[in-house]
């Protein structure tokens, strides 16, 4: 049975000390119980805590270091989609006693020609077998040396124990593997191995014989094994890669708890295109090392390709490394497209450029490896980050060109974009990645530069430079005059101390094109409208969010604030902004009367600070467990909270003022992580902790008639693991009666007949 | 005591669906384990390939070894002949490319033409895969259904904008199979499988296009949904989603830069076939390992491969 990091931390020592290598016990504990680091890293547990914890936390695999620092193993889960898979396969090309000199010579200096970049990876062949046939006539040396110089990392082949001990003299120092024992030689190999510290590789006739050595090597004290699972045929290699595998992690055996070889050099001699067959079935199938008699780059570029993509974090998305990216043979002269740096993104833009034919210049920007449109609504897409990459990667120095194509999907930006880059030509490309083929081929972004630069005034005014870090001079800010209207709607006044669950309104929302416009012109109209029908729905609070505001946040944010308070009693509100500066000026003019501001939203990454902004403006704050993408599970999850809740309460926050959002996630595509959302509200509610969070994001995707019920459903349930307010649409009314019929339960509202209608 | 290994078999299996008639008439699916896990259960039908040819004729394939093999060949009812000859080859794949409106335009005619002709000069079991426009794929599915009534073909495949008319039409009214098509998503996998049942369409006469990419390309998308999709079929027994699944591999691995990028253009990648092969390769291993019933290829090289690994697994 696995601990709980919490379970492991009560019993840890507490110091902070960070000698294992994380930043606190906290960290270490909860690395502990992934089976990420061993427990023996912290030299301070107590014998007492050792013995009990040291069972019950092993890891089913263990994780083995070779070489310079490569790790092979650890693996907690069979598929990718249960969790994520850690330590990516390696490749090992063979060499052999039995090899002419130059044959040799051409096998290391061939494998050596693949080394390239993928994706922030370096993609090579990471291993050298150095196989020793039993007639090696004084060659085994030479070759051992020759196999060393090309800087690889050794498996010695080799079920000698002479020839063991000569070739661990030559390299031991570089940490190979000794991939030598069997039923018979196991107990003198392991000797040899451990006197020179490096892993011993054990092999079986069956996987019975298998067992049945690495547990005597176990019994010897000997845990620093690989298992070489290769069999006579590749199916008898398959069924002992995949039973060692499925032994250790699903029936818990820890026997075979070890990284594999698979060599397919012996199932599939001399046929280059069944290896890569088998290489890719490995790949998915359980291999750690994976040896093949050559690798060229016809292998390498898609048996990499496909590695990689394996071995991502299904819930880390994968990141291009941003720069600049000429295409299609692009000079400095040529034209600028710019999108976001999520691979997926990434691939298919670039795709369908190299299509096109035309050159130019491919910039990818920071976005936290998030899609256009989310990067833009997280304020991780926006004209400060463009802006920021061109300064950072001297954009303007390294291309002539001053054409700039943005994403049509954030066509909304260009304004602003032309501001911070004046000397550019702000061009809005197409939506989709599909047309850009098109676009490009009819220089439709040539056309609507040369329109941007027809259209510059000749002598435009310079801007006054504005130092984003000066506090705001607030008699500088213009307000449009406040509307006052009748919308036949009053806020009542609400009990701030009420137990009752809190809902908070998302209608007012610049995603969508309604209100985008509307704060766009200040035009009262279409903000006060859905105002007054969430306050009519039932709405507690409203959130009102503004986007990133970059050029008027301040302005914009005094005047929503105005704007519906003034007109609604006061009603309260969430001010749900990137933009700090807008924030703090929405809450000057804000009115505490029925409840205070809400920040929305504060994280454990780079929003942190948001916490500080709501502790200096006494202000309730929305944090978001998470800190760079989804937490994995809910150890971080109650990590980030921890964090967040330390940090609001050193800057004399109330508890109660830090609502907790776990993050709901999408029904269709993360359905197995639903209840995981659900016990993180129970662990906030059993703390005293309040929570929070967009609910009807479960049921994304899902068609409307079904949404309403989904979200009742989870409502309630959440309700009941003690979830005190959701960010909803009120004027879905089923949601609402399920939620004021959840409050009659729990006892926070009086039951009357009409209990719906109050 | 000597290791026993535990052995998984599944008491729900994958539907058996059977393409083409006579002895030549393939059997996809069937198996209550996951891929290539005999020793688990004997896989009831070992995996099979679909070679792709195109009404563009050999003029598709500018790669020598796809010229040589066909060479000689004018017309594809003389590619699909050929292919009789090619080592693991289980049935006709006839991609409809030129009936793309935003392309070559043939008309539903032309293209019944073609397929006939396909037809009639072989007995291998065939796949009509479409254009992608959905309009003119639902009436070519109908039109091609209707005159190759009889021959057991499957159309591929019915989307969510057009399953109602190619359901109907294929399925229903002509007796032939029918490919359900989601692009990596479980979730509309399922559910078209459900819309299908509800039409009327049988079971056994569906076979899943869960989608498909290139090694590289976001195929960390295609194995999660392959590899949930036989967990819920077999772990979880849900009948919905456990029809045998056929994965276009040739489609998506002949466009990606791995394969077209010439060898003048990038001198050290070497030669530009031998990165495609290997492409097609590596791809279709990864499908067939996530539980493809079916992969559809191209290059004979890399469908001797895939044929060999099959046999050299089951």
């Amino acid at each position: 049975m696995a601990l709980k990091g919490l379970d492991i931390f009560k019993l840890s020592p507490k110091k902070n000390c960070k000698e294992c290598g994380s930043p606190t016990c906290m960290a270490f504990c909860m690395k502990v119980a992934q089976g990420a680091v061993a427990l023996d890293k912290c030299p301070y547990f107590s014998p007492d805590a050792i013995a009990k914890l040291s069972e019950a936390t092993a890891p089913p695999m263990k994780t083995i270091t070779v070489g310079d620092d490569i790790k092979l193993g650890g693996e907690t889960v069979l598929f990718r989609h249960e969790k994520t898979l850690v330590s990516r396969n390696r490749f090992a090309v063979p060499v052999c006693t039995g090899m002419e000199d130059a044959e040799v010579d051409q096998k290391l200096a061939d494998m050596q020609k693949v080394d390239y970049e993928r994706i922030g990876e370096r993609e090579y062949v990471e291993f050298v077998l150095v196989h020793c046939s039993k007639d090696s006539a004084g060659k085994w040396e030479d070759l051992v040396k020759k196999a060393m110089a090309t800087g690889r990392t050794l498996i010695l082949d080799c079920e000698c124990t002479e020839c063991a001990k000569k070739a661990l003299d030559l390299c031991k120092d570089a940490k190979p593997i000794l991939n030598g024992a069997n039923a018979e030689n196991f107990a003198e190999m392991s000797a040899i191995a451990t006197e020179a510290g490096v892993v011993l590789g054990v092999k079986g006739e069956s996987l019975a014989e298998l067992h049945d050595t690495v547990s005597k090597l176990e019994a010897a004290g000997n845990k620093n094994l690989i298992l070489d699972v290769t069999g006579k045929t590749a199916k008898e290699t398959l069924a002992n890669a995949v039973l060692v595998r499925r032994t250790a992690l699903k029936d818990g055996d820890r026997t075979f708890g070890y990284p594999s070889i698979v060599n397919l050099s012996k199932i599939a001699k001399g046929d280059i295109h069944l290896q890569t067959a088998l290489a890719a079935m490995f790949t998915l199938k359980y291999g750690s090392i994976i040896v093949m008699e050559q690798m060229s780059y016809a292998e390498a570029l898609p048996l990499y390709g496909l590695r990689q993509n394996i071995y991502t974090d299904p819930q880390k998305p994968m990141k291009v490394a941003p720069g600049i990216y000429p295409m299609n043979g692009a000079t400095p002269d040529d034209p600028c497209l710019m999108t976001v740096d999520f691979a997926l993104t990434y691939f298919l833009v670039s795709g369908e450029i190299e299509r096109s034919n035309v050159p130019v210049n491919l910039l990818i920007t920071d976005a936290s490896g998030m899609s256009v449109l989310t990067a833009w609504a997280a304020g991780k897409f926006s004209s400060s980050t463009v802006k920021k990459f061109f300064d950072e990667f001297d954009i303007a120095g390294k291309i002539n060109n001053r054409t700039l194509v943005i994403p049509g999907k954030v066509a909304v930006m260009k304004g602003e974009i032309q501001d911070k880059l004046p000397e550019w030509n702000v061009v809005v490309g197409t939506r989709e990645a599909v047309e850009i083929v098109k676009y490009l081929k009819d220089g439709e972004h040539i056309k609507a530069a040369a329109a941007v630069a027809a259209s510059k005034k000749p002598a435009e005014e310079k801007k006054p430079v504005v130092d984003e870090n000066a506090p705001i001079d607030f008699s500088k800010l213009v307000i449009p005059e406040i509307a006052h209207k009748d919308m036949g709607v009053t806020y009542k006044q609400r009990n701030v101390q009420s137990k009752k669950f809190i809902t908070i309104g998302e209608r007012i929302h610049c995603i969508s094109p309604v209100i985008r416009e509307a704060m766009a012109t200040f035009n009262p109209d279409p903000i006060l409208e859905r105002a007054a029908q969430q306050i009519k729905a039932g709405a507690t609070y409203l959130d009102v969010n503004i986007g990133p505001a970059e050029s008027n946040g301040p302005e914009l944010m005094t005047w929503a604030v105005k704007l519906l308070q003034e007109n609604f009693n006061n009603v309260p509100l969430a001010l749900d902004t990137a933009n700090k500066k807008a924030i703090e000026a929405g809450i000057r003019v804000y009115n505490r009367t029925n409840g205070k501001p809400i920040v929305n939203s504060a994280d454990a990454g780079s929003r942190i600070s948001n916490i500080d902004l709501a502790a200096a403006n006494d202000a309730i704050v929305i944090a978001l467990c998470s800190a760079d993408g989804i937490a994995k599970d809910n150890e971080e999850r109650m990590h980030h909270c921890h964090t967040m809740l330390d940090r609001g309460m050193a800057l004399g926050m109330d508890a109660g003022d830090l609502w907790f959002d776990p993050l709901f996630l999408v029904v269709k595509g993360m359905q197995d992580k639903q209840m995981d959302v659900l016990n993180a509200i129970k662990m906030f509610a059993d703390e005293g902790l309040n929570s929070t969070g967009g609910l009807s994001n479960n049921s994304n995707g899902a068609p409307k008639a079904l949404r309403p019920i989904m979200d009742s459903a989870l409502v309630a349930m959440a309700m009941m693991q003690g979830l005190t307010s959701a960010i909803v649409n009120p004027n879905d009314l089923r949601l609402m009666e399920t939620i004021k019929s959840c409050d009659i339960f729990k006892n926070n509202e009086l039951y009357s007949d009409s209990y719906l209608e109050i | 005591m000597a290791f026993e290994p535990k052995t998984q078999a599944f008491t729900s299996s994958i539907a058996t669906v059977t393409l083409g008639t006579g002895d030549k008439a393939c059997k996809l699916g069937g198996v209550n384990v996951l891929p290539f896990y005999s020793f688990d259960a004997p896989i009831e039908n070992a995996p099979k390939i679909g070679v792709e040819i195109t009404d563009a004729g050999i003029a598709a394939y500018p790669q020598k070894g796809l010229q040589e093999f066909y060479a000689g060949c004018t017309t594809p009812a003389e590619m699909a002949k050929r292919v009789e000859t090619m080592h693991g080859a289980s049935f006709i794949c006839l991609h409809l490319e030129g009936a793309d409106p935003n392309g070559e335009n043939k008309s539903v005619e032309e293209c019944v033409e073609i397929a006939k002709s396909v037809a009639e000069a072989t007995d291998l079991p065939l796949v009509i895969m479409g254009c992608k426009n959905i309009e003119k794929d639902a009436e070519l599915f109908t039109k091609i259904s209707e005159a190759l009534q009889g021959k057991n073909i499957l159309v591929l495949s019915a989307r969510e904008e057009n399953y109602k008319t190619v359901g109907a039409s294929a399925a229903l009214a002509y007796g032939q199979k029918v490919g359900a098509e989601s692009a990596v998503d479980i979730n509309l996998a399922k559910q078209l499988n459900v819309l299908m049942t509800q039409l009327g369409v049988a079971p056994s006469s569906i076979v899943m296009n869960a989608g498909s990419a290139a090694a590289g390309y976001g195929y960390e998308y295609v194995a999660s949904t392959l590899d949930r999709i036989r967990a819920a079929a077999l772990a979880q027994s849900d009948d919905q989603l456990q029809m045998p699944i056929m994965t276009p591999v040739s489609t998506e691995t002949w466009n990606v830069k791995e394969a077209i990028m010439s060898e003048a253009d990038m001198p050290e990648w070497g030669s530009a076939e031998e990165r495609g092969i290997e492409m097609e390769i590596t791809t279709a291993s990864a499908c067939l390992a996530g539980g493809s019933d079916a992969v559809i290829m191209r290059h004979p090289a890399a469908i001797k491969a895939i044929a060999d690994m099959i046999e050299a697994l089951v």
